[in-house]
């Protein structure tokens, strides 16, 4: 366990550092919108701090998790050879990294800022506040004695962030959430219309808010529930293409893996605790 | 039943096969971004590394033009468009738009006049360059169009980094641009009189526009590549403001949210737009009668879904969308109707073909 949780430790710091780095894209694009008199509000900016969060994040989230690796090796092994050392190290080791990974970024891969709250200094500044914290965070993790339920709730929070992205589509944008799933929304009847926004977004509530509440309880149930649901969408998308000719989705691809990932963390728990 | 399916694909073979093929033209293009017809048989075309040629279609043989203005091929930038002036007949004027570095290095884009000899350029002359200075050439839209009165229309793209400038009428950035052919500014410019407005803008909101055509009746069509979704088809208004990247339907390649709204009192919204993205490149109004299903409708290259888009509206306004050309399974880049009215599509990349649509009979 003390070797695996340095990994989990820099993928956990890796996507704390996306919470904080995503809103400082997504305010100074809201400030800019204000700026020139678009109506932001509560509920306009909290979907696009949310839906931030969730798409630019997963994008960020990579090359922050390669740059921590790289930053919290080479400050474990100065900390190691050098009488420098402790939380400072890490921070400022979190902090380099996103610097240097932001430079990079533009530098060698994409030649243009695409992360539009990087664009001022005061962005900059804020970036490298955010890898700073990171760094911070990495060590308290490493610095405490972690059990399996440490994977187990970085696993659960994980899966829980990707399934946010689907929440946020149902929730905010459902025509082209209804979109990705074959269904041109205004050409449904009022009543398809109420039936499909009701049901397929209650789906996808309902399975983050068990991965969640499995993180938060350790309560195997929860990701049962959350696996059963969406083994039984795997299965039934097979009947409906085997039994009544709906022609092939590969989508059950993706039920069965969404279903087999909490399914999994639920059985680990159950083993873990009835050992216990 | 399976008599039935071979029937149909018999007949939808003999019908696709039966309306046009494909001949290629010229091979080996470096980077070609754009063409326009000297006669039935001659062409003149840009490659963006700063090569300006002109090809017999009959022999294949290819002239490379000196005295083209030196151009900076980075990224997105080069020698981009070229198109003739109206009254090339008669003074051999051309104009063409390119990326190159300004007084203080940064990159900006340019348009420049110039008379075309048998093998070279003469009285060259930048009437145009845009207040948009960049780190790289990206987004420079760089099309040009001609109105009816003899002015020219240039599109003037945000350079990415810089998109909210778009929606600020002190810059260059995301504008269309009328001058005369000259450099100078006509004075019924929308913004001539606004104070702290550039006097040259036509119209304002866009982002990177790769298609701009005004039609016989003198409406103005531009489309513009989105985001990651959010392509537009617009019609140009002098003064307007097409709102990107305030209002828009497509996010940024991040991912990130570029505006949560798509429409805003005082911002234009697109004749349609397409989300996912294809990308659209160029764009012809067809009225020729070599390839009768096309006539009178606007003819869209395409990157990304690698096709044509036939274009027409219906009479409530909806737009009809069709295929072309698919088979070619190439990124397109140009496209351009000749003299006889015969198409002919420009491939992109450094390996570019010229191809030529042969209809049913020739």
């Amino acid at each position: 366990m003390n070797i695996a949780k340095y990994p989990f430790a820099v993928l956990s710091a890796a996507l704390f550092t996306v919470m904080l780095m995503t809103p400082i894209s997504s305010l100074s694009n809201l400030i800019w919108l204000a700026s020139v008199d678009m109506p932001v509000g509560i509920i306009s900016s909290v979907e696009v701090i949310l839906f931030d969060f969730q798409r630019l994040g997963i994008a960020l989230f990579g090359v922050i998790i390669v740059g921590f690796a790289v930053a919290f090796s080479v400050a474990g092994l100065i900390s190691k050879y050098t009488k420098f050392g402790g939380i400072y190290l890490y921070a400022i080791a979190g902090s380099v990294a996103i610097g240097l990974a932001l430079i990079l970024m533009v530098e060698l891969l994409f030649q243009t800022q695409l992360l539009g709250g990087n664009r001022t200094l005061i962005g900059k500044i804020l970036h490298w506040g955010a890898g700073f914290l990171g760094g911070y965070f990495y060590f308290k993790l490493i610095s405490e004695e972690k059990n399996y339920t440490f994977i187990i709730r970085f696993l659960g929070v994980f899966y829980a962030y990707f399934i946010l992205g689907l929440v946020l589509n149902w929730v905010f944008t459902p025509e082209i959430a209804a979109a990705e799933f074959g269904f041109v929304l205004s050409e449904l009847s009022s009543d398809a219309q109420n039936a499909l926004l009701r049901d397929f977004t209650s789906f996808f509530v309902a399975t983050f808010l068990f991965s969640i509440l499995g993180v938060i309880t350790l309560n195997p149930v929860w990701f049962f529930s959350a696996g059963i649901i969406y083994i039984g969408a795997g299965i039934f998308n097979l009947i409906a293409i085997y039994a009544h000719g709906t022609g092939f989705n590969q989508i059950f691809i993706g039920e069965f893996i969404l279903g087999s990932w909490p399914i999994i963390l639920g059985l680990v728990l159950s083993y873990k605790q009835k050992k216990a | 039943m399976k008599l039935k399916i071979l029937f149909s694909i018999l007949f939808f073979s003999i019908n696709i096969f039966s309306e046009y093929k494909f001949e290629t033209i010229l091979s080996n293009l470096d980077d070609a971004w754009s063409f326009e017809f000297l006669s039935e048989d001659k062409i003149i075309y840009t490659e963006m590394p700063g090569k300006l040629k002109i090809a017999s279609l009959s022999d294949g043989s290819i002239v490379t033009l000196r005295n083209v203005p030196k151009v900076q091929y980075a990224s997105q930038g080069g020698l981009s468009e070229v198109v003739l002036d109206p009254d090339f007949e008669s003074n051999k004027i051309i104009y063409l738009s390119y990326s190159a570095k300004n007084s203080n290095g940064k990159s900006t884009l340019y348009l420049m006049s110039a008379e075309l000899n048998e093998d070279s350029l003469e009285n060259n002359k930048i009437i145009f360059e845009a207040k948009a200075p960049r780190r790289i050439p990206v987004h420079l839209g760089a099309k040009i169009a001609f109105l009816e009165d003899g002015t020219i229309l240039l599109a003037s793209g945000d350079g990415f980094d810089h998109r909210e400038k778009a929606q600020t009428l002190d810059n260059h950035f995301g504008k269309i641009i009328r001058i005369n052919k000259d450099g100078t500014i006509p004075a019924n410019n929308p913004f001539v009189d606004v104070e702290g407005a550039l006097p040259d803008i036509y119209s304002y909101g866009h982002r990177n526009m790769q298609g701009l055509i005004v039609t016989k009746s003198g409406q103005i069509f531009e489309h513009e590549h989105g985001p990651r979704g959010g392509d537009e088809m617009n019609l140009i208004e002098p003064s307007l403001n097409y709102g990107w990247p305030a209002i828009t339907y497509g996010i940024d390649y991040s991912g990130a949210v570029i505006s949560p709204f798509t429409e805003k009192e005082g911002m234009e919204q697109p004749l349609f737009h397409w989300t996912p993205s294809i990308a659209p490149s160029d764009m012809i109004f067809y009225e020729g009668n070599r390839y009768p299903k096309l006539t009178n409708s606007f003819l869209v290259t395409a990157l990304v879904s690698k096709d044509v888009k036939k274009i027409t509206f219906s009479e409530s306004g909806k737009e009809l969308q069709e295929s072309l050309f698919s088979e070619l399974n190439s990124r397109l880049r140009n496209i351009q109707a000749s003299p006889d009215g015969l198409i002919y599509l420009m491939t992109d990349g450094p390996r570019g073909k010229l191809i030529k649509v042969v209809p049913e009979g020739l």
